[in-house]
Protein backbone atom coordinates (compact mmCIF):
# COMPACT_ATOMS: atom_id res chain seq x y z
CA UNK A 1 0.00 0.00 0.00
CA UNK A 2 2.87 2.13 0.26
CA UNK A 3 2.90 2.15 -3.30
CA UNK A 4 -0.48 4.18 -3.27
CA UNK A 5 0.84 7.27 -0.66
CA UNK A 6 3.77 7.79 1.99
CA UNK A 7 2.02 9.17 3.99
CA UNK A 8 0.63 7.72 7.29
CA UNK A 9 -2.11 9.21 8.45
CA UNK A 10 -2.77 6.78 11.19
CA UNK A 11 0.67 7.01 13.00
CA UNK A 12 0.14 10.99 12.79
CA UNK A 13 -3.47 10.72 14.31
CA UNK A 14 -1.79 8.46 17.15
CA UNK A 15 0.57 11.24 17.74
CA UNK A 16 -1.65 14.15 17.74
CA UNK A 17 -4.71 12.16 19.76
CA UNK A 18 -1.70 11.02 22.55
CA UNK A 19 -0.58 14.87 22.81
CA UNK A 20 -4.26 16.21 23.00
CA UNK A 21 -5.49 17.95 26.28
CA UNK A 22 -8.38 16.03 27.48
CA UNK A 23 -11.43 18.15 27.72
CA UNK A 24 -10.01 20.91 24.99
CA UNK A 25 -12.29 21.32 22.45
CA UNK A 26 -14.76 19.07 23.65
CA UNK A 27 -17.65 21.88 23.49
CA UNK A 28 -16.83 21.59 19.56
CA UNK A 29 -18.70 17.90 19.33
CA UNK A 30 -22.20 19.54 20.55
CA UNK A 31 -22.33 22.36 18.37
CA UNK A 32 -25.28 22.35 16.48
CA UNK A 33 -23.23 22.67 13.09
CA UNK A 34 -21.25 19.82 13.96
CA UNK A 35 -24.65 17.46 14.36
CA UNK A 36 -26.45 18.96 11.71
CA UNK A 37 -22.75 18.37 8.94
CA UNK A 38 -22.86 15.16 10.40
CA UNK A 39 -26.57 14.03 10.40
CA UNK A 40 -27.57 16.65 7.52
CA UNK A 41 -28.47 15.63 3.56
CA UNK A 42 -25.84 16.33 1.00
CA UNK A 43 -26.33 19.92 1.07
CA UNK A 44 -24.39 20.42 4.28
CA UNK A 45 -21.19 18.57 2.77
CA UNK A 46 -18.47 20.52 4.01
CA UNK A 47 -17.34 21.85 7.60
CA UNK A 48 -14.92 24.43 8.41
CA UNK A 49 -13.10 24.64 11.55
CA UNK A 50 -11.36 28.07 10.97
CA UNK A 51 -8.80 29.26 13.87
CA UNK A 52 -5.70 31.18 14.08
CA UNK A 53 -2.58 29.53 14.48
CA UNK A 54 -1.63 28.82 18.15
CA UNK A 55 1.79 27.35 19.27
CA UNK A 56 3.14 24.95 17.62
CA UNK A 57 2.28 21.22 19.14
CA UNK A 58 5.96 20.96 20.07
CA UNK A 59 5.11 23.84 22.97
CA UNK A 60 2.96 21.95 24.29
CA UNK A 61 4.77 18.34 25.52
CA UNK B 1 -2.36 24.56 13.35
CA UNK B 2 -3.06 25.65 16.68
CA UNK B 3 -3.63 23.79 19.89
CA UNK B 4 -7.41 23.84 19.46
CA UNK B 5 -6.94 23.01 15.53
CA UNK B 6 -5.37 20.02 15.61
CA UNK B 7 -7.44 18.82 18.98
CA UNK B 8 -10.51 19.32 17.05
CA UNK B 9 -9.50 17.24 14.43
CA UNK B 10 -8.68 14.90 16.13
CA UNK B 11 -11.92 14.37 18.64
CA UNK B 12 -13.89 14.80 15.73
CA UNK B 13 -11.94 11.60 14.00
CA UNK B 14 -12.15 9.82 17.01
CA UNK B 15 -15.47 10.57 17.58
CA UNK B 16 -16.86 9.31 14.30
CA UNK B 17 -14.66 6.19 14.19
CA UNK B 18 -16.52 5.04 16.93
CA UNK B 19 -19.18 5.38 15.62
CA UNK B 20 -17.87 3.09 12.88
CA UNK B 21 -18.79 0.53 15.96
CA UNK B 22 -22.83 0.90 15.31
CA UNK B 23 -23.16 2.45 12.61
CA UNK B 24 -22.15 1.67 8.93
CA UNK B 25 -19.78 4.18 7.77
CA UNK B 26 -16.08 4.56 7.44
CA UNK B 27 -13.91 7.58 8.12
CA UNK B 28 -10.23 8.83 6.65
CA UNK B 29 -7.92 11.52 7.23
CA UNK B 30 -5.10 13.38 6.61
CA UNK B 31 -3.33 15.81 8.86
CA UNK B 32 -1.30 18.38 6.83
CA UNK B 33 1.95 19.91 8.12
CA UNK B 34 4.43 22.45 6.79
CA UNK B 35 7.26 20.30 8.00
CA UNK B 36 6.58 17.92 4.87
CA UNK B 37 5.42 19.76 2.49
CA UNK B 38 6.77 18.71 -0.17
CA UNK B 39 5.51 14.58 0.85
CA UNK B 40 1.84 16.62 1.19
CA UNK B 41 1.13 16.48 -2.31
CA UNK B 42 -2.50 16.00 -3.80
CA UNK B 43 -1.98 12.80 -5.24
CA UNK B 44 -0.39 11.72 -1.81
CA UNK B 45 -3.21 13.03 0.00
CA UNK B 46 -5.68 11.47 -2.07
CA UNK B 47 -3.75 8.19 -1.82
CA UNK B 48 -3.73 8.34 1.74
CA UNK B 49 -7.33 9.05 1.58
CA UNK B 50 -7.52 5.79 -0.35
CA UNK B 51 -5.32 3.64 1.55
CA UNK B 52 -7.71 3.78 4.86
CA UNK B 53 -10.71 3.22 2.43
CA UNK B 54 -9.75 0.24 0.89
CA UNK B 55 -7.63 -1.32 3.52
CA UNK B 56 -10.67 -1.95 5.99
CA UNK B 57 -11.85 -5.58 4.79
CA UNK B 58 -9.03 -6.47 1.87
CA UNK B 59 -8.71 -4.66 -1.52
CA UNK B 60 -11.63 -5.24 -3.53
CA UNK B 61 -11.35 -7.00 -7.04
CA UNK B 62 -12.27 -4.17 -8.85
CA UNK B 63 -9.91 -1.96 -7.26
CA UNK B 64 -7.01 -4.86 -7.36
CA UNK B 65 -7.74 -4.25 -11.26
CA UNK B 66 -7.79 -0.51 -11.27
CA UNK B 67 -4.12 -0.81 -8.95
CA UNK B 68 -2.74 -2.73 -11.56
CA UNK B 69 -3.57 -0.78 -14.70
CA UNK B 70 -1.89 2.30 -12.82
CA UNK B 71 1.06 0.57 -12.13
CA UNK B 72 1.28 -0.98 -15.63
CA UNK B 73 2.00 2.88 -16.64
CA UNK B 74 4.64 2.70 -14.19
CA UNK B 75 5.96 5.28 -11.66
CA UNK B 76 3.97 6.13 -9.35
CA UNK B 77 0.20 6.75 -9.24
CA UNK B 78 -1.71 9.55 -11.16
CA UNK B 79 -4.29 11.54 -9.84
CA UNK B 80 -6.79 10.18 -12.13
CA UNK B 81 -5.93 6.80 -11.05
CA UNK B 82 -6.45 7.64 -7.33
CA UNK B 83 -9.80 9.26 -8.05
CA UNK B 84 -10.86 6.20 -9.85
CA UNK B 85 -9.59 3.86 -7.19
CA UNK B 86 -11.83 6.23 -4.65
CA UNK B 87 -14.64 6.17 -6.58
CA UNK B 88 -15.23 2.67 -6.72
CA UNK B 89 -14.37 2.20 -2.82
CA UNK B 90 -16.87 4.71 -2.13
CA UNK B 91 -19.79 3.96 -3.78
CA UNK B 92 -18.76 0.23 -2.02
CA UNK B 93 -19.25 1.86 1.53
CA UNK B 94 -22.78 3.04 2.96
CA UNK B 95 -21.48 6.60 4.10
CA UNK B 96 -17.93 8.09 3.72
CA UNK B 97 -16.18 11.04 6.01
CA UNK B 98 -13.46 12.36 5.23
CA UNK B 99 -11.26 14.93 7.07
CA UNK B 100 -8.34 16.89 6.00
CA UNK B 101 -6.72 19.06 9.39
CA UNK B 102 -4.67 22.43 8.17
CA UNK B 103 -5.51 22.77 4.48
CA UNK B 104 -3.44 25.74 5.02
CA UNK B 105 -0.41 23.90 6.13
CA UNK B 106 -0.66 22.51 2.22
CA UNK B 107 1.39 24.22 -0.65
CA UNK B 108 -0.27 27.24 -2.21
CA UNK B 109 -0.36 25.81 -5.29
CA UNK B 110 -1.95 22.47 -3.75
CA UNK B 111 -4.67 23.49 -2.18
CA UNK B 112 -7.14 24.28 -5.26
CA UNK B 113 -6.50 21.00 -6.52
CA UNK B 114 -6.98 19.09 -3.58
CA UNK B 115 -10.64 20.93 -3.13
CA UNK B 116 -11.66 20.34 -6.51
CA UNK B 117 -10.95 16.81 -5.92
CA UNK B 118 -12.98 16.83 -3.09
CA UNK B 119 -15.80 18.68 -4.71
CA UNK B 120 -15.65 16.15 -7.19
CA UNK B 121 -16.04 13.13 -5.17
CA UNK B 122 -18.69 14.84 -2.80
CA UNK B 123 -20.76 15.74 -6.53
CA UNK B 124 -20.47 11.82 -7.77
CA UNK B 125 -20.97 10.60 -4.02
CA UNK B 126 -23.44 12.98 -2.18
CA UNK B 127 -23.50 10.97 0.69
CA UNK B 128 -20.14 11.66 1.53
CA UNK B 129 -19.02 14.59 4.15
CA UNK B 130 -15.71 16.55 4.29
CA UNK B 131 -14.72 18.01 7.70
CA UNK B 132 -11.95 20.48 7.04
CA UNK B 133 -9.12 22.27 9.51
CA UNK B 134 -7.47 25.32 8.67
CA UNK B 135 -6.56 29.10 9.62
CA UNK B 136 -9.29 31.45 8.64
CA UNK B 137 -7.90 32.55 5.31
CA UNK B 138 -8.25 29.80 3.65
CA UNK B 139 -12.42 29.84 4.11
CA UNK B 140 -12.04 32.17 0.70
CA UNK B 141 -10.83 28.83 -1.47
CA UNK B 142 -13.17 26.79 0.54
CA UNK B 143 -15.97 28.87 0.01
CA UNK B 144 -15.03 29.06 -4.13
CA UNK B 145 -15.26 24.89 -4.57
CA UNK B 146 -18.14 24.45 -1.76
CA UNK B 147 -20.67 27.68 -2.25
CA UNK B 148 -22.20 26.35 1.32
CA UNK B 149 -19.66 25.13 3.31
CA UNK B 150 -20.76 26.26 6.88
CA UNK B 151 -17.79 27.88 9.24
CA UNK B 152 -16.88 27.16 12.74
CA UNK B 153 -14.56 29.67 14.22
CA UNK B 154 -12.55 28.26 16.99
CA UNK B 155 -10.51 29.78 19.57
CA UNK B 156 -9.84 28.54 23.14
CA UNK B 157 -12.86 29.50 25.50
CA UNK B 158 -12.10 29.80 29.37
CA UNK B 159 -13.19 26.14 29.84
CA UNK B 160 -10.31 24.88 27.26
CA UNK B 161 -8.11 27.59 28.80
CA UNK B 162 -8.34 26.43 32.23
CA UNK B 163 -8.21 22.60 31.05
CA UNK B 164 -4.73 22.99 29.73
CA UNK B 165 -3.30 25.36 32.97
CA UNK B 166 -4.65 22.27 35.36
CA UNK B 167 -3.42 19.97 32.87
CA UNK B 168 -0.09 21.66 32.97
CA UNK B 169 0.25 21.76 36.74
CA UNK B 170 -0.84 18.53 37.24
CA UNK B 171 2.95 17.63 35.36
CA UNK B 172 4.35 20.09 37.44
CA UNK B 173 7.96 18.79 37.81
CA UNK B 174 8.50 20.08 41.64
CA UNK B 175 4.81 19.16 43.16
CA UNK B 176 5.78 19.66 46.41
CA UNK B 177 6.01 23.71 46.13
CA UNK B 178 2.22 23.85 45.16
CA UNK B 179 -0.55 23.74 47.46
CA UNK B 180 -4.41 24.14 46.69
CA UNK B 181 -4.45 27.70 47.52
CA UNK B 182 -1.70 28.72 45.05
CA UNK B 183 -2.75 26.26 42.49
CA UNK B 184 -6.40 28.00 43.08
CA UNK B 185 -4.88 31.41 42.46
CA UNK B 186 -2.52 30.37 39.65
CA UNK B 187 -5.29 28.84 37.43
CA UNK B 188 -7.78 31.81 38.51
CA UNK B 189 -5.15 34.40 37.41
CA UNK B 190 -4.58 32.76 33.91
CA UNK B 191 -8.02 32.21 32.88
CA UNK B 192 -8.89 35.77 33.74
CA UNK B 193 -5.48 37.49 31.50
CA UNK B 194 -6.41 35.25 29.23
CA UNK B 195 -9.46 35.54 28.94
CA UNK B 196 -9.47 39.50 28.67
CA UNK B 197 -6.67 39.04 26.15
CA UNK B 198 -8.69 37.28 23.51
CA UNK B 199 -11.66 39.74 24.06
CA UNK B 200 -8.96 42.64 23.35
CA UNK B 201 -7.29 40.65 20.65
CA UNK B 202 -4.59 41.15 18.51
CA UNK B 203 -4.33 37.95 16.12
CA UNK B 204 -0.67 37.97 17.76
CA UNK B 205 -1.49 37.94 20.91
CA UNK B 206 -3.05 35.01 20.80
CA UNK B 207 0.07 33.25 19.12
CA UNK B 208 1.73 34.14 22.49
CA UNK B 209 -1.32 33.48 25.04
CA UNK B 210 -0.59 29.53 25.02
CA UNK B 211 2.98 29.78 25.27
CA UNK B 212 2.43 31.96 28.85
CA UNK B 213 0.60 29.14 30.50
Amino acid sequence: MGWISPLEPDNRHHTVRTSRFDGVGDWLLETRELQEWRDGGADQAVLFCSGDPGVGKTHLR
Amino acid sequence: MSLTGRNSSSLVIDRLCDQTKEEDLAVAWSYCDYSIQQEQTVVNIMGAIVKQLVGRDGIPKDIREAFREAKKVGGRPLLVDLMRMLRIAIARLPQVFICIDALDECLPKDIPKLLESLRDIVRESPTTKIFLTGRPHVGDAIHRYFTKAVTIPISPNEGDIRNYVETRLDNDEVPEAMDNRLRAEIVRIIVDKMSNMYVGVSPLSKMYLLTIA
